[in-house]
């Protein structure tokens, strides 16, 4: 069954406060929580919504993302008429190489695409956010108040909400106000970034956006603004639930360790709305004899001989004898050696700890990131 | 690559079952070391060498087979050019005399017949092993044998194998027959039910096997014909089990809690391809002890845990004690439960009996979807 909604993912730029992470792989390619990538659970809420074709909007050209995304089977956006797809800056034959100029000017280029579904509605989603998310529930949401277009915001604590883009709305969940980072904030509902458009108005306004050169093609500073200006009808849609961006590295480190917590609301064990990854053919977790374990995230295909604590490791991550994990995160293939430790850091995919080295610190103000290979003591 | 050879994974005969586990399904669909099916090592050796034309025979309970191995996708095999096959039998009654392979071959001869591969390698969906087929086929067609026949060489046959068969063997590999493993000694060339022969000669002997006797199977019409035909054996060398007993089950599982024999079976060249489950990682809680064991995913462990093989979204709470055993997908074991050397079948939830204490030389067994 076809469902008359596109979705468009911004995967954005390079992600440089991610650092070394990302200079491989683009920031929704980065591996969170074991086993997934950030873009699993985007393209899986879309899977569990009914969406069936969802474009991937991606500035920086990444080979692994693209071919991560390409194989739609993975989130079972692979039957007739449905697919994941990839879309880069493209050359056209009436205008230049251009790269995207901002997230509105990102859906603008690729009208083209999204003309050959004729879709109803466009769904606009942020690539690097963790959240599950039915975004049929927010069209049916968007329907009934016969909107233009839907803004999904959250609840954010007071003190905190200067820092976010902050919807004031109506009783009845019109939006009649827009302030980016306000210093005096008049609501607490902050903006997901996760947004519904009828097309039909959506392609007319790109359209005239693109050409407007006091615009910097921005969906926050520009498009919705002047969405309010023109008087259309937005509403404000209330999203309850877990929901994280993960822009830093300490920001990716506490969403990997909100996943320790009893009562964490993510709940990736909820058999009705699983989040789908690349599946990969190791054996379940090696739990060695002389091993230690307390409060720990752990996927199929690791290996631990030594202690971990308060910790999550992804595939394919090994914990040698006597080594020790405490409050950290071991990425892809990282290896941490014989009586190595590992405290408050990420280690980056397939990066070893040599043997007796120490690396990180208990009660460091940030996550330490260790993104090359630090060489083993000598016996 | 493609291979000259395709496919045929047999089920098992009468002459075999498994305590409990197989009232409830095919012993190719039993669970193994918490993530695979016994089926996944038969499919995952033919894709690994190559043979991407795979019939599958499933003489009862087809639907956790049919529904494991589904069009084959995740074995790795071309969605094209690649086919997988499930080959059912009329005759459903499991305990029936005629309800052996050489009837299921016949049942689907037009279909064998139909093959345009010139060979044909066929393996047990109920042992486990590690063995690239083109190696083997090699093997057969540069010895120019008729049959060539793969086995292992074991030291416990008086106590295990039980069911299986042995081949007889003279000093150049020839085997002179195929006979049942009576466990007179320990050391035996137990027969690993692998074989390979050309197209033409499979499709005879079905037919030759058929007015020989309606209860014949595949290996007593090669032990038969084992004196007209070049009939050679192939010494395996490897990790092997042969899941046709609890306890052979039982000790093929918890053998592999030594990594070195794991290893063996489980390279980065010859991936072991399975179904995903896509459950999330397993969570080990505060009170978690968990020493020498295999977990699979989607695990909640509040409990102790040694030595013991975890299948995947199992439950176990606090002051839960598990030694020596294999639980099953989706079981629950409750609080304070003490379980050693049982196997607890999938879905069952250990609750109200505080203990079950097997003994090590025959495992305990609690029932699917058991509530005790």
């Amino acid at each position: 069954m076809g469902s008359n909604m596109l979705a468009m993912i911004l995967a954005g730029g390079r992600g440089s406060r991610l650092h070394e992470l990302t200079n491989r792989v683009a920031k929704p390619a980065v591996a969170y929580g074991g086993k997934y990538k950030i873009v699993d659970f985007p393209l899986s809420n879309c899977a569990n919504s009914g969406i069936d074709v969802v474009g991937v909007l991606t500035q920086y050209e990444s080979v692994l993302l693209n071919s991560y995304v390409a194989a739609g089977s993975r989130w079972g956006l692979d039957t007739k008429d449905s697919g994941v797809f990839v879309l880069t800056p493209r050359e056209k034959a009436d205008s230049g190489l251009d790269v995207y100029r901002g997230t509105a000017d990102a859906i603008s280029q690729n009208i083209d695409f999204i003309d050959t579904y004729d879709p109803e509605y466009l769904l606009v989603l942020s690539g690097d956010h963790i959240y599950k998310m039915n975004y049929a529930k927010m069209l049916e949401f968007h329907q009934e108040h016969n909107a233009d277009a839907t803004i999904a915001v959250i609840g954010v604590p007071m003190r905190e909400a200067s820092r976010f883009g902050i919807m004031n709305t109506d009783g009845n969940g019109r939006i009649i106000e827009f302030e980016e980072k306000p210093k005096k904030p008049k609501s607490n509902l902050a903006s997901m970034g996760i947004y519904i458009f009828n097309w039909k108005l959506m392609r007319k306004m790109l359209l005239k956006d693109m050409k407007d050169p006091n615009s910097s093609h921005d969906f926050g500073k520009d498009f919705i603004p002047v969405m309010l200006n023109e008087g259309r009808t937005l509403c404000a849609w209330e999203f309850k639930g877990y929901w994280k961006d993960v822009g830093t590295i300490d920001s990716l480190w506490e969403a990997n360790m909100d996943l320790l917590d009893d009562k964490n609301a993510l709940n990736l064990s909820d058999p009705t709305w699983r989040i789908y990854t690349e599946d990969a053919a190791v054996l379940p977790q090696y739990i060695g004899p002389e091993a230690k374990i307390r409060r720990a995230y752990i996927t199929q295909g690791v290996e631990v001989e030594g202690t971990v604590q308060n910790s999550v490791l992804f595939t394919n991550s090994r914990v040698g004898a006597g080594a020790k994990v405490i409050d950290s995160v071991l990425m892809p293939g990282a290896v941490v050696e014989e009586g190595a430790t590992v405290t408050r850091a990420m280690v980056a995919d397939g990066v070893r700890i040599g043997r007796g080295q120490s690396v990180g610190k208990k009660n460091s103000e940030n996550i330490l990131l260790v993104a090359e290979n630090i060489k083993g003591k000598e016996e | 690559m493609a291979n000259r050879a395709f496919g045929v994974i047999i089920s098992a005969g009468g002459n075999f079952h498994v305590e409990g586990l197989h009232d409830y399904r095919p012993i190719g669909a039993f669970s193994f070391l918490g993530r695979y099916r016994v089926i996944d090592f038969p499919i995952s050796n033919m894709s690994n060498s190559g043979i991407d034309q795979i019939q599958v025979y499933v003489s009862s309970r087809p639907r956790s087979i049919a529904e494991h191995i589904g069009t084959g996708r995740h074995y790795n095999i071309n969605s094209k050019r690649g086919k997988l096959q499930l080959l059912f039998t009329q005759i459903s009654n499991p305990k029936s005399i005629y309800n052996n392979i050489i009837n299921s071959f016949l049942e689907n001869y037009e279909i064998i017949e139909r093959m345009h591969l010139p060979y044909v390698v066929i393996a047990p969906s109920y042992m486990i092993y590690k063995q690239d087929y083109q190696q083997l086929l090699d093997t057969h067609v540069e010895s120019g044998a008729d049959v060539t026949l793969l086995y292992h060489r074991v030291n416990n046959a008086r106590d295990a194998y039980v069911g299986c068969s042995v081949l007889n063997l003279n000093k150049q590999k020839g085997v002179l027959s195929i006979t049942p493993n009576m466990g007179t000694a320990n050391e035996k060339n137990i027969f690993m039910d692998t074989y390979v022969m050309s197209k033409e000669l499979f499709l005879d002997l079905i037919k030759q096997a058929k007015t020989r006797s309606s209860v014949f199977t595949l290996s007593d019409i090669v032990s038969q014909k084992a004196e007209e035909l070049d009939v050679r054996g192939v010494s395996h060398k490897g990790t092997f089990a042969s899941i046709t007993s609890l306890n052979d089950y039982y000790h093929a599982n918890l053998d592999l809690l030594d990594l070195d024999k794991a290893d063996d079976l489980f390279r980065s060249n010859w991936p072991i391809y399975t179904r995903t489950t896509n459950a999330c990682p397993t969570k080990y809680y505060d009170t978690a002890d968990v020493k020498k064991s295999m977990i699979a995913n989607g695990g909640q462990i509040e409990g102790t845990v040694e030595n013991s093989i975890i299948g995947r979204d199992v439950r176990i709470h606090k002051g839960a004690v598990i030694r020596n055993s294999i639980i099953l997908a989706y079981a629950e074991i409750g609080e304070g439960v003490r379980i050693e050397n049982t196997i607890v079948d999938k879905w069952a939830k250990v609750q109200h009996v505080k203990e079950i204490i097997g003994n090590p030389a025959h495992p305990d067994y609690v029932r699917r979807s058991d509530t005790v």
